[in-house]
């Protein structure tokens, strides 16, 4: 066991690790090279079924976090707060100074005026700790990026059949990408599936406003109007009915609704849809076709559909496609996998059963939008306790979230009761949900807020404490897939920390045990953590990391008809009864725009992410900026025309919610009317603290993102970011700042 | 029988990923040999290349000192 893994590709002086690169969400298997206690190269795995899986980020990460402006040691706010004047701090100061402040708002306006934003993906050692803590103290007010971006595709996707599923790309014969494009730069390891999935003769249908890299090589590429994924599913429904080309087997047997689905299916004819779509009937219907045909077929995860007005209908139409069609828990289809069974899952280190059902009930948002909310979810636990085994099972971290406008109103006094109290990990928050001046708003109007960081990123520089944050380089790392599917993959430590920099593990022990609660995180370690979490595999973590790079669970299929479905029914509910229990239309529905302003004639898709960075990381990294120094929009050369703008030009986009400057790129594969604007720009060599924010205030997306219930989908509040009204004006001058 | 045919071939197909990925044995690195003539796609069909990928570089440790104490770009 101790032999070499890969004597082959080992050189003297350098020692090798098997690492999972976490610069972005998706967690290739890489190696890091070590020399002299430095990770000096990452390189993509040995191993053949992780061949290729690594970007340009994951290359250049040795560098990226040797960057002179890292945060290495705790600082504190000692200015008004975004003046920019800090003092470094010990860690122990710091958190028992943390404690004291956190404890005495708890005490003054109850634990629920303390929040939480984070995103698993960039913590990674967060692993429900945070949840934990705040569960026994008494606070529901979570919240992660995962609410506009897969946590909310699993909590809706278990309406329909109590389990998020997960694409089985090695066996599938099609597999329909909807506004997603996987590139060589960009969720790599997808992007390698699909290539390998096409050379074995895999169809490819891509959904997309513009033609993407993906749709020049796809068998049907559909042009869909920014927003209307919707309508598009509802097309295919009405042809895959029509036609007699579902499963009538499975449909008859483990499904509920169906009569109640196909009569809203039939108020969305070709002509209809294609109307709304913008598509042609006939390329709708090809596609249809071949994805019912040439099953087993994926539908993978999409950032797109998660992040519109119709969402939780997309979402379901979705599902209900996997479902109808027969492609739900079989080879080459979705698969249902649970938990892997000899790991403890996040889920139940969460200790959801902690927090009382009166401070569940204060959750934020969950009156209004209750769909990923513990209110949202509550009618699934019995039923995902039968079928999977944790009443609380959290699938890619995002059931069971409070909802982000919901926090960001209560922080900025507007709520129901006042959020006084705001911890951000991981997680830019100024420039990571919808309406960033109202995020702005409640951060200005906190009494506490805590960063956990690795840059001084525009949210750290209106903390009260920024605590300096480790890199995937620099600690262990058990993957579980944050329970979406039962792989699991260990990530070895490749050097030690620099300065004074620690996990987020570290964080919640240290805050727990400062607040005299250190029974709530007993582990001293993290190995120690990870030997816990692997009891039940008779491995600890040291063994455990040594043997493997991925640890699959036990391939079963079609394991419903033994246990059911984990919905009330047991069955896959087309027409949903915890939707129809909140108050919500049971059916999958489509909402129109609100009507046009002629003010803001222009539609806006964004969120974009650029391949050179990952949400709002990156951007100090000379290399990556090199490749892509500017935010810059896409228009169609028509648009740019008529816009008088030309390629190099800057331009202010605008609409009511606020404005920002990108330079413009036109590009042939963009549709006329359509403006593409990439998410999470700041630039962290510009002047930093309030009224400047390292140019955030110039050039971030989320000042573009309104929030009001014209642009939130109903039953989870997540904005409608693919669609948005707007206009742009041409900049005399480039503004400050622009290289 | 169709059905069975495809659970085994998924079944069989998630064994050799799994003693592929533990390349300890005789077994093992035989899988992950047998793996790696499947998987092999011909780099020129890979449609987005990119030199970077391609060299795949890394970083002199010395030099990363020298960058982290602000001493180079
Ligand atoms: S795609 Fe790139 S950044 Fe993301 S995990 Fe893989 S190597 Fe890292």
């Amino acid at each position: 066991m101790s032999a070499p893994r890969h004597p082959s590709r080992t050189k003297p002086g350098v020692e090798t690790k098997r690492t999972l690169c976490a610069t972005c969400d998706v967690s290739c298997n890489v190696v890091t090279e070590v020399k002299k206690g430095r990770v000096v190269r990452v390189r993509s795995s040995d191993n053949p079924i992780f061949r290729d899986n690594i970007c340009m980020k994951g290359i250049v990460a040795p560098k990226a976090f040797a960057h002179p402006n890292r945060l290495m040691h705790p600082l504190k706010r000692v200015g008004e707060r975004g003046s920019g004047k800090w003092e470094q701090v010990s860690w122990d100061e710091a958190m028992t100074d943390i404690a004291a402040r956190l404890q005495a708002i708890i005490d003054r306006d109850g634990p629920e005026a303390w929040a939480v934003s984070t995103s698993q993906w960039n913590t990674a050692t967060d692993h429900g700790l945070g949840r934990r803590l705040m569960n026994h103290l008494g606070s529901p007010n979570w919240i992660s990026g995962v609410a506009l971006c897969a946590g909310n595709t699993a909590a809706i996707n278990r309406m329909t059949y109590g389990w998020f599923p997960f694409a089985d790309f090695p066996n599938t014969n099609c597999i329909v990408l909807i506004g997603h494009n996987p590139r060589r730069n960009s969720w790599v390891p997808v992007y390698n599936q699909i290539r390998r999935a096409q050379a074995r003769g895999a169809k490819l249908i891509v959904l997309d406003p513009r033609k993407s890299s993906n749709a020049e090589l796809a068998d049907v590429w559909l042009p869909l109007r920014a927003g209307t994924d919707t309508a598009m599913l509802f097309g295919w429904l009405k042809v895959i009915f029509d036609e007699g080309l579902y499963d009538k087997d499975f449909v008859e047997n483990w499904t509920v609704g169906f009569d109640e689905l196909r009569a809203r299916v039939d108020e969305f004819p070709l002509d209809r849809v294609a109307k709304i779509t913008g598509c042609d009937p006939e390329e709708i219907r090809k596609a249809a076709r071949i994805y019912a045909t040439h099953g087993p077929a994926v539908i993978p995860w999409t950032p797109i559909t998660d992040m519109q007005r119709n969402s939780t209908s997309g979402i379901r139409l979705q599902s209900i496609l996997r479902s109808v069609c027969g492609y739900v828990d079989v080879p080459g289809g979705e698969a249902l996998q649970g938990f892997h069974p000899h790991v403890i899952p996040e889920s139940k280190i969460e200790a959801h059963e902690m927090l009382s059902e009166e401070q569940k009930a204060k959750q934020l948002g969950s009156d209004t939008h209750p769909a990923f909310t513990y209110r949202g979810q509550a009618g699934l636990l019995e039923h995902t306790k039968r079928v999977w085994g944790y009443e609380y099972t959290n699938q890619v971290t995002g059931c069971f979230m409070a909802n982000p406008s919901a926090t960001f109103r209560a922080m900025a006094g507007e709520g129901r009761y006042p959020v006084k109290a705001f911890f951000s990990l991981g997680n830019n928050t100024l420039l990571s949900f919808a309406n960033m001046p109202l995020i702005l708003k409640g951060m200005m109007n906190q009494d506490l807020i805590v960063v956990h960081e690795q840059f001084m990123t525009p949210t750290a520089q209106l903390a009260d404490y920024v605590l300096p944050g480790d890199s995937w380089l620099e600690r262990p790392w058990l993957h579980d897939s944050f329970g979406w599917s039962s792989m699991v993959r260990p990530s070895q430590k490749s050097m030690e920390p620099l300065g004074e920099c620690e996990s987020t593990f570290s964080v919640w022990k240290r805050l727990a045990t400062a607040m005299g609660r250190g029974d709530i995180i007993p582990w001293d370690t993290l190995e120690d953590f990870y030997d816990y979490r692997l009891e039940p595999s008779g491995m600890s973590w040291a063994e455990f990391s040594e043997s493997y790079e991925i640890y699959f669970g036990p391939l079963e299929f079609r394991k419903y008809e033994k246990t059911g479905f984990a919905t009330p029914s047991g069955k896959v509910e087309l027409k949903s009864s915890i939707l129809e229990g909140l108050g919500f239309d049971p059916l999958p529905y489509f909402r129109d725009d609100p009507p046009p302003n002629p003010e803001y004639p222009l539609m806006m898709f964004t969120g974009v992410r650029e391949d050179e960075f990952f949400q709002t990381g990156q951007r100090h990294v000379p290399e990556l900026r090199a490749r892509k120094p500017e935010p810059n929009l896409f228009v169609s050369p028509g648009t740019a025309k008529a816009q008088g703008i030309a390629e190099g030009d800057w331009a202010e986009v605008i609409n009511p919610t606020g404005s920002a400057a990108m330079q413009v790129l036109v590009k042939d594969a963009m549709p006329d009317g359509l403006v593409r604007i990439p998410h999470g720009w700041w630039k962290p060599e510009m002047k930093q603290g309030a009224g400047h924010l390292s140019g955030a205030l110039a050039h971030a997306d989320a000042q573009l993102c309104p929030d009001d219930e014209d642009f939130l989908d109903r039953e989870q509040g997540v904005p409608h970011l693919k669609g948005i009204p707007c206009r742009i004006e041409r900049l005399d001058a480039p503004p400050e700042g622009a290289q | 029988m169709k059905r069975f045919l495809e659970d085994t071939k998924a079944r069989i197909v998630q064994w050799l990923g799994q003693r592929a990925s533990r390349d300890i044995n005789f077994v093992d690195r035989l899988c992950r040999r047998l793996l790696d003539r499947v998987l092999r796609l011909p780099p020129e069909n890979d449609f987005l290349r990119d030199e970077w990928v391609d060299s795949d570089v890394g970083f002199d440790p010395d030099e990363l000192d020298r960058y982290q104490r602000g001493e180079t770009e």
